[in-house]
């Protein structure tokens, strides 16, 4: 840091050596130290915290100075072999083989050893005297030993050998003896061996023939390797991959389950196809580890089984923990769904929030798309029943995101887009530690744009729920005034029409407060002038000649109900109608007040229920709303009731369309809370299949597991479990089909 | 100063030098405990260690597909095992790693054996102690004494234990010991001794305050390896028995065959490593927690997985449900026996008695309740003796001493006469007489108005009121206040600021009671590190064990049979 300007500040400081971390007092840094720097200084300098001390220079210096001694013994007696062996042995007399033996090695005199030196029996007639062709020194022949021609030939040829290119300097030690031995093999000449004859082998001593054998088990070594070593270098190669595409793999996987797009389904799904694959191969290898020469006839060493289960044990744990850890993708239908699920989040945050901006508008706007509406409504209702909620969903989403374009004047949104952009090039350039920063960087971003939304929608649903509080007021003191009212048309019934109007005005100004309110019932007003819009115009007409009629014909309650229900469901936003049943109300009231009043509040009964049944297929989220209205229209006369529903009615439907006068957009855009929650719910099923069948074989993989490890009362739950399993999905497809 | 780190620290680095490949591990008998504190065997398997084998054992096959990492204390025998082993290779490489100081002379014969070049590492890797906790470690020796002596092999044994110790840590310490002891003397002189002439190792970088290795000597405060504990390691060890973190359980009743021996560390379980140092009840509750977070995550037969969702739940937390179950009944396992144990013999009412003796100095009320005790059915031998055992540490000079009627009691109770000897032992080991301090009356004035005020307010907890002798001793040496005429330094020079790193080393052993406070006077000191050590991890059979064999040499064999019948046996 400012150390080289002022070194005062060292000391002061407290700086962290590593990090440079300026902690505050010494026990901070102290601590620091240790938590931090305690594990990574070993890794960072390739040393350890700790005191040690090497002993391999000392050691290698004496080792030398051994080896070399040895080095040059096993080196000359090759080099004699090799010269004893280089002649036609067979073709050869006696004599010249002898002479030739004697020229490799000084026979040592024989005068000089009265004793065998390694039996110490006295040499004689009858126990004569052989000399080693290797070193020239004299033994017994109970104590000669003999090199045949082949094994001559191999020691030989070894030497030679370690000369060629293909044997790499190894990093192993045994190595060296290759490279010092090079030599050699300039002096050595191709021998070739040739059939037998008394002296087809080399006598020699036990010490030279000891260190020729020590000599052979090195070359064995050094060309052979163990099956084992062969399939725990390939388990160890899987390994590493499992390492490598895993934890890839679990990041597609991660984002894939979150509904992102960032990642293709395919290519994860060849991925996790490809670990399974490994992972097999390592259970294959491993078990192939575990088995490896069992059958054989002297069994192997315990240590030996030992060491085949200990890696069989290990190869187990690495996959349990990591296959576990593998999640599971979702399908191809339940990845839409996902991916339609996330849409659906980020749109209804995108239309809780335009709805803030825009709600005005749409009131405005409802009033006139309200009776086009009514014409698809029908529709969307046997569409939700349907068997395709997907394509439900399809159906309104395309154009909401169009218009989420449109509005993307979010510089979050518009980073957003930038960013999958650059992760679609960077995956095209196959750089995928930069498409992961990116990918980063755009969950932050998402997520960052997603609590926004959130909670402008949280903000926006405070102000509903006040909003729907203050109309509650609102309504009830209409009600009550109604009440009032009605109260007076006792005494005034032909009056009624005026009082009604007269009524409207009063309600206005009460409902003045919030900012949209008087859009609102400018809207109402508007739906009053310009009823007769072009596409409702043909259920419109019909209905007020129906709400006409039974004023004329003055029929019973029920045939009112009855007239009631085809009218309201046309068009029950219209006021047009809705006037319609006070008028009767108000026109059957009267007379049937007049004679006795508390009969005349049964029939009242009838139209407001109707009403509510027809609420109930267009709006579901506004039972709640009805229900709440039922206690007051019920015990009232009737003439609120349908006032009440239709009045609340605009401020129920808040999630009205955004653009207004689109049929197909106005139905749905109503609905996407429940329509969310139920196609969620209905959507379930068919994808649920999948997911079953996933988990069967999950639960009878821990099955097998648990049998093998002997836990019976978890293989007894499991079985319960998988039991269960297969009967849902047995269940499930018997509902399917 | 973490004991555990620096060892695994080492194990570690041995096993990544050796580079990819399958690997044996060979080792001696003590280094196998050394590793086995700090790794799992899955751990390590997951280095390709495959194999662990002793440096001594004989049947071993040959194995040229193997690399070698050999860690092994620098003994005599275990060179002359190399030697033969390097002659005859039976794996294809060797790194050769020794857990202390080794002599030239035996790395010169070593590199003279290897005529085929198989060795490719030499080193000292000073992990030559068992680090039982971060804070603790053992070096495993018991009786390290004769008489007031040290048995000369012992002492050479606790030298290269601190030493390494020392080592590990980078530490190169004033020394201060315990003047009533000859023993402390002793190894303190040794262990500079090693510095001296290592002194080439010991040179690291210096710390403004230089670290302070304290020993102590565990005559000095025999009272506390006798006393019941409350804490979860301390009382597992106590009643348990708890050896390289292992816990034989073959003799609860009803064991399942899993669970006959479990393995307690804090460094693999969580469970544990947050409630080793909580008392009784606490853990109690905990276990409680644990189960009930586990029969949430467990699925019953009863309780259906109802729904998908259900179902997918509990797959994707099956892996982690397995690893719990085994926590949950290792340890559900280890309290039930423990509490089983705590009613069978009374130790509430033992424990509180015992605490009596320890911390308070009403006589005739002590002698009460240990007569009491003495009559109880449930008392057993065990626990009779150990109350009449700090009733003669505690009243040995008392003027009305009754030691004598409470031997009589014993022996109407029914003890034997091996039990009842202990307790003349027990003074002898730990007596008046050989204490350098006074462990019961308070010294200072502020000691008697604590003791005082204590009376006075009653205690939270009757059970824990006793504070090991060493909690004193510590508190002085941190506040610089521990007199130099009772525990002097070794050599001329003297530390004038307060320790900030201290090594406590106890010859004949530490307690786990100790470790908590050392636990905690690290926790709760800012800038003071202690890490304690001791020739053994007592519990009060191990202590009894100790002050007999230190005692009476000649009955060592035939006592450790005993002895091992009295771990495992306990009488109804």
């Amino acid at each position: 840091m400012a150390s080289l300007d002022d070194p005062g500040e060292v000391r002061e400081g407290f700086l962290c050596p590593l990090c440079l971390k300026d902690l505050q007092s010494f026990y901070h840094l102290q601590s620091h130290y240790e938590e931090e720097h305690s594990g990574e200084d070993g890794d960072v300098k390739g040393q350890i915290k700790s005191a040690v001390r090497s002993h391999l220079s000392d050691f290698k210096k004496h080792r030398a100075a051994r080896i070399d001694h040895y080095v040059v013994e096993v080196n000359k007696l090759i080099i004699r072999l090799e010269k004893l062996t280089a002649f036609d042995r067979t073709n050869t007399e006696s004599a010249k083989i002898r002479a030739i033996e004697k020229s490799v090695v000084p026979w040592v005199n024989d005068q000089d050893v009265p004793f065998c030196p390694d039996c110490g029996n006295k040499f004689s007639i009858r126990n004569r005297r052989h000399h080693c062709r290797l070193c020239g020194s004299i033994m017994c022949k109970k104590c000669m030993e003999l090199i045949s021609l082949p094994l001559a030939n191999k020691l030989t040829s070894a030497s030679k050998d370690s000369l060629s290119p293909h044997t790499s300097p190894s990093q192993s030690p045994n190595s060296v003896h290759g490279s010092r031995r090079a030599s050699i093999s300039s002096v050595s000449s191709v021998s070739s061996v040739l059939d037998e004859k008394d002296d087809d082998r080399i006598r020699c001593c036990t010490h030279c023939k000891d260190t020729l054998l020590k000599r052979e088990q090195q070359i064995d070594e050094k060309e052979h390797t163990p099956d084992i070593v062969k399939l725990y270098e390939k388990l160890r190669l899987c390994m590493e991959k499992v390492d490598q595409k895993a934890p890839e793999y679990i990041r597609m996987a991660a984002s894939l389950n979150a509904g992102e797009t960032t990642y293709s389904l395919e290519h994860a799904s060849d991925l996790r196809v490809e670990v399974q694959k490994v992972y097999e191969l390592i259970d294959a290898l491993s078990k192939k580890i575990l088995t490896l020469d069992l059958k054989q006839d002297p069994p192997p060493h315990p240590n030996t089984l030992r060491l085949q289960r200990m890696i069989r044990y290990s190869a187990t744990l690495f996959v349990q923990e990591k296959l576990l850890g593998l999640m599971s993708l979702p399908t191809k239908e339940q990845f839409e769904e996902l991916k339609e699920k996330r849409k659906q989040e980020v749109e209804r945050k995108k239309i809780l929030e335009r709805r803030a901006t825009l709600e005005s508008q749409q009131r405005l706007e409802e009033r006139r798309s309200d009776l086009v509406s009514h014409a698809t409504n029908g529709e969307v209702v046997s569409l939700r029943g349907g068997p395709a909620p997907l394509r439900k969903a399809e159906g309104w989403l395309p154009l909401s995101g169009g218009q989420g374009q449109i509005e993307d004047s979010d510089p979050l949104l518009q980073q957003i887009h930038n960013i999958t952009s650059f992760i679609r090039q960077a995956k095209a350039a196959g750089r995928m530690d930069e498409v992961r920063t990116l990918q980063e960087n755009l969950r932050q971003l998402q997520d960052e744009y997603d609590q926004q939304q959130t909670e402008k929608a949280i903000e926006l649903s405070r102000r509903q729920a006040e909003e729907e509080d203050l109309q509650r007021e609102q309504l009830q003191m209409l009600r009550e005034r109604e009440r009032e009212r009605e109260r007076e048309q006792f005494q005034a019934a032909s009056l009624h029409m005026r009082t009604r109007s007269l009524d409207f005005r009063e309600i206005r100004p009460f409902q003045l407060e919030p900012g949209r309110e008087p859009r609102n019932h400018l809207a109402h007003a508007l739906d009053l002038g310009c009823s007769p819009a072009p596409s409702s115009a043909a259920p419109k007409t019909p209905s007020p000649s129906l709400a006409l009629e039974p004023i004329r014909v003055w029929s019973g309650p029920p045939a009112l109900g009855q007239e009631f229900f085809p009218q309201s469901t046309t068009s029950q936003h219209n006021e047009v109608p809705s006037l319609n049943p006070f008028d009767e109300e108000d026109l059957s009231s009267p007379a049937a007040e007049g004679t006795a009043s508390p009969p005349a509040a049964e029939p009242s009964l009838g139209p407001p229920a109707c009403v509510l049944k027809e609420y109930n297929p267009f709006e579901e989220e506004e039972e709640e709303e009805a229900v709440a209205g039922n206690p007051f229209t019920s015990p009232d006369s009737p003439a609120p009731s349908p006032f009440d529903e239709e009045d609340g009615h605009p401020h129920q439907r808040p999630s009205g369309p955004p653009v207004p006068g689109n049929p197909f957009e106005e139905a749905p855009c109503t609905n996407p809370f429940e329509v969310d929650s139920e196609s969620g719910q209905e959507g379930e099923e068919p994808i649920e299949e999948e997911l079953l069948l996933q988990q069967i074989d999950n639960i009878k993989a821990y099955i097998f597991d648990a049998k093998q490890c002997g836990r019976l009362d978890e293989v007894e739950v499991l079985t319960e479990n998988l039991r269960e399993l297969k009967h849902t999905l047995a269940k499930q497809k018997g509902g399917a089909d | 100063m973490n004991v555990v780190f620096a060892v695994k620290q080492y194990i570690s680095k041995m096993i990544e030098d050796s580079g990819p490949g399958m690997k044996v591990l060979l080792m001696d008998k003590e280094t196998t405990g050394i590793v086995s504190m700090v790794y799992t065997q899955s751990e390590i398997l997951q280095k390709e260690v495959y194999l662990f084998e002793r440096i001594d054992s004989q049947n071993r096959e040959i194995m040229k597909h193997l690399k070698a990492i050999c860690f092994l204390r620098p003994t005599k025998e275990n060179v002359n095992y190399l030697i033969q082993e390097l002659r005859r290779p039976k794996y294809s490489i060797y790194f050769i790693y020794f857990s202390n100081v080794i002599s030239k002379s035996d790395v010169k014969s070593l590199a003279e054996a290897d005529e085929q070049e198989v060795v490719a590492e030499v080193q000292e890797f000073y992990g030559d102690y068992i680090a039982v906790n971060p804070h603790l470690f053992s070096l495993n020796i018991l009786g390290c004494c004769q008489g007031r002596n040290w048995d000369p092999v012992q002492l050479s044994r606790a030298t290269q234990g601190l030493t390494a110790l020392l080592l590990s840590l980078k530490k190169c310490p004033m020394i201060r010991y315990q003047l009533s002891s000859e023993a402390a003397k002793r190894l303190a002189e040794c262990v500079k001794q090693v510095i001296t002439k290592e002194y080439e190792l010991f040179e690291f970088r210096r710390t403004e305050v230089p670290p302070l290795l304290l020993i102590l000597d565990r005559c000095d405060d025999a009272i506390t390896p006798l006393l019941n504990q409350w804490t979860y390691q301390a009382m597992v060890h106590e009643l348990l028995g708890i050896n390289n973190n292992r816990i034989d359980l073959s003799r609860v009743p009803g064991i399942s065959k899993d669970l006959r021996e479990v393995v307690l560390s804090a460094e693999n379980d969580e469970f544990y490593a947050n409630n080793m140092y909580l008392n009784f009840a606490e853990i109690g509750s905990n276990i409680k927690n644990l189960m009930e977070d586990f029969q949430k995550k467990k699925p019953k037969e009863q309780q259906k997985l109802e729904s998908i969702a259900d179902m997918k739940a509990f797959v994707e937390n099956y892996p982690q449900f397995k690893k719990m179950s085994g926590t949950v009944s290792k340890h559900v396992t280890v309290v039930g026996e423990l509490s089983r144990l705590v009613s069978e013999r009374n130790l509430l009412e033992v424990s509180e008695v015992e605490q009596e003796l320890a911390c308070q100095n009403d006589h005739s009320s002590a002698l009460q309740n240990v007569k009491r005790l003495l009559q109880s059915p449930k008392v057993t031998e065990f626990d009779a003796a150990r109350l009449v055992m700090l009733y003669a540490l505690h009243y040995e000079r008392h003027s009305s001493n009754s030691l004598p009627g409470l031997m009589m009691d014993l022996r109407n109770k029914g003890v034997s006469e091996k039990y009842r000897k202990l307790v003349s032992t027990v003074v002898e080991y730990g007596g008046k007489r050989v204490r350098g301090s006074d462990l019961f009356s308070p010294k200072d004035a502020v000691a008697i108005t604590k003791q005082f005020l204590k009376g006075l307010k009653g205690v939270e907890n009757v059970y824990t009121q006793h504070q090991p002798f060493l909690h004193e001793t510590l508190d002085h040496l941190i506040k610089g206040k521990l007199k130099e005429n009772l525990y002097p330094y070794l050599g001329p020079s003297t530390l004038r600021d307060r320790p900030q790193d201290i090594i406590v080393f106890i010859i004949g052993g530490a307690t786990y009671e100790e470790a908590l406070t050392v636990y905690n006077l690290n926790r709760t000191t800012p800038g003071v590190r202690i890490v304690l050590g001791g020739t053994t991890v007592h519990n009060t059979k191990r202590s009894l064990e100790e002050s007999l064999i230190t005692f009476l040499p000649t009955y060592k064999l035939s006592l450790s049979k005993y002895w091992f019948h009295f771990v495992f046996i306990i009488p109804k």
